[in-house]
């Protein structure tokens, strides 16, 4: 090759890979610096400063980087590119390969970007990636979807659906998908966050509803503010839509890294056992102290379970929903269990609408990724009274009846003290060994014994001289038989153990479940019609 | 100074109030217990400061999210 051709060839080159780099560089620039201040300024992180902060040290690996809008001169030479308002790629969480991308609020508020393809959000490549790869999927949401404008530059509206959720629904049975909502979500990017197995949205600075402010004002002419429509207050304690408050973005990253910590990449793995250095055979005194003799008083059910599992190991779904029941992904013996405990100090943890539909949502998480369930029961029963029947309590508590014999997991049910009727009967898994293990605190039956005295002898009660009296008097002679030792004479619960026994007893079932849960990896197979 | 609204996490009736307006309390000190669902519910400080006022008497029904009392710190 003459020294002239091979001057042309660098020539080109040089050309070639100068252009990449400038398209790279308009990419890394984002919205451009005023833009950027105004993100901070708001309390927030720009998309790849989101991203550094939740993936492995310099695991990012970009893809889609140059999708934006170019502008040539005369001469269709690039003067300068838009880049899109999708950040997105492959990245390492604890060394676990991801995919992951985010809005760009800097680029035009993080409105959907129309191209060939879509990078990210619903029916997005990084979806995709995530689908074909097997691997967990991170959303990292700051958006509010579609922009009239859009229409314009395309001459015509879209139906709905044209990126449709089809992908985002498939996700869901196939490996953890995780969001923070990050800023104020609406439409897309906000339903985007609710089809995920764990949602995160940050104290002050994130907001999420169906539509805004100037909708609602609209279409009921109600004056509120974004925050009082959209803020933590309502879509994580009341209305449930997200599932975590973080006080700040760093800590939604926490918890998204805590979350996936417990999950396998996908349906098809085990979830990961890691080294625990909490002793198996550690019995706790204080479990012997823990239930109060009188049967009214609560006690602190997170403290109970807090002693049982390895140490520091618990981390809460939705602890500010549905109260009456505590959902905590958690090890035993350093191997991953989902918690359901019911919490005495909410209703006696009797189960309402919110209950049920919080328990229902943790026991197909559980069931969808191979995840042991272990039950520490106190439940009286559902929820009674009008505002408990108003909110549809009976339905969705036998939807969590309904969803236990669904169940495919291994199961422990462990009756720490109340378990009665059907909410009782959502504790069980009876296509597992239908292992039922009781403290000696533990009593059990159809409904507790004081409530249906009152309704099975309601003549005798009222035709005595001294109705009160009599009650306490047929109270106490059934009260007899609701010892769990009778139970356990008859084998009707498989065992009652000693408080302090507690860790060693479902450390060693959690470890025999393994063999259960390799036979059983997959996905999980729909059947029925919820009620 | 802020003022913090204690409220009842549950719908029930006011059983016994323990403490009395002026008291100090610390973070999580019980101040009232309710009765709901046939069990005795703690209502306790969510932080430390003094109690200011307190909204409801024994035997007194309250609603979800009722304020029964009011704390500053």
């Amino acid at each position: 090759m003459s020294d002239r051709e091979l001057e042309g060839e660098a020539g080109y080159w040089a050309q070639k890979i100068g252009e990449l780099k400038q398209r790279r560089d308009a990419a890394a620039e984002m919205g451009g610096p005023e833009n950027i201040k105004r993100q901070h300024e708001a309390g927030r992180l720009t998309v790849r400063e989101r991203i550094a902060a939740v993936t492995d040290a310099d695991s990012f690996r970009e893809v889609g980087t140059l999708a934006g809008t170019g502008e040539y001169d005369e001469n269709h030479q690039l003067k300068a590119v838009t880049p899109a308002t999708y950040v997105a790629g492959t990245a390492r969480i604890n060394g676990r390969p991801v995919a992951i991308g985010g809005e760009d609020f800097t680029v035009r508020g993080g409105t959907t970007f129309g191209a060939q393809r879509r990078k990210g959000g619903q029916g997005g490549y990084i979806e995709d990636l995530a689908h074909h790869y097997k691997m967990p999927l991170v959303n990292l949401i700051d958006g509010a979807g579609g922009s009239v404008m859009s229409a314009k530059r395309r001459g015509y509206v879209v139906f709905p659906g044209v990126d449709g959720f089809e992908r985002s629904v498939e996700l869901l049975g196939e490996v953890p998908v995780a969001s923070a909502v990050l800023g104020t979500a609406a439409g897309g990017p906000a339903g985007r966050a609710i089809l995920s197995h764990f949602s995160v949205m940050v104290e002050g600075t994130s907001q999420i509803f169906a539509a805004g402010p100037p909708v609602v004002k609209r279409s009921l002419g109600q004056d509120i503010s974004k925050e009082d429509l959209g803020g933590p207050k309502i879509a994580v304690n009341k209305g449930g839509s997200i599932h975590n408050t973080a006080a700040s973005e760093e800590d939604a990253f926490e918890q998204i890294k805590r979350f996936l910590s417990f999950m396998p990449q996908n349906v098809w793995e085990l979830p990961p056992v890691v080294a625990s250095d909490d002793p198996i055979d550690r019995c706790e005194e204080e479990l012997l102290s823990i239930v109060p003799e009188k049967r009214t008083q609560p006690y602190d059910m997170k403290k109970l379970v807090g002693m049982v599992i390895d140490e520091g190991s618990g981390f809460e779904i939705r602890p500010t929903y549905g109260k009456a029941v505590i959902t905590m992904l958690a090890r035993l013996g350093g191997r991953p269990v989902g918690i359901i405990a019911n919490n005495p100090k909410i209703y006696g943890g009797a189960m309402d609408a919110d209950t049920a539909r919080k328990q229902i949502h943790f026991m197909e998480l559980c069931d969808t990724f191979h995840i042991p369930l272990v039950f520490f029961v106190d439940v009286p029963g559902f929820m009674v009274g009008l505002k408990a029947e108003s909110e549809g309590t009976l339905r969705e508590g036998m939807r969590a009846v309904y969803m236990a014999g669904q169940l495919k997991v291994p199961t422990l049910t462990l009756v720490i003290r109340k378990c009665y009727g059907m909410a009782g009967m959502a504790t069980c898994n009876k296509s597992d060994i239908d292992l039922k293990l009781a403290w000696p605190s533990g009593e059990w039956g159809s409904l507790p014994v004081e409530g249906g005295v009152a309704a099975a002898f309601r003549r005798d009660i009222a035709a005595a001289d001294d109705p009160k009296a009599r009650e306490k008097e047929l109270e106490a002679e059934l009260q007899v038989y609701s010892s769990p030792f009778r139970t356990a004479e008859a084998l009707a619960v498989e065992e009652i153990i000693d408080p302090r026994e507690t860790r060693p007893m479902l450390c060693e079932y959690i470890a025999l479940a393994e063999n259960r849960l390799k036979i059983g990896l997959g996905p999980r197979a729909k059947a029925g019609v919820a009620p | 100074m802020a003022t913090i609204e204690v409220l009842s996490e549950v719908i029930g009736s006011v059983w016994k109030i323990e403490k009395s307006e002026g008291d100090t309390v610390a973070e999580g000190e019980q101040i009232m217990i309710l009765e709901s669902m046939k069990m005795e519910i703690p209502v306790e400080a969510p932080s430390a400061g003094t109690l200011v006022e307190i909204k409801v008497v024994p035997e007194e029904s309250v609603d979800e999210d009722q304020v029964l009392c009011l704390i500053e710190n």
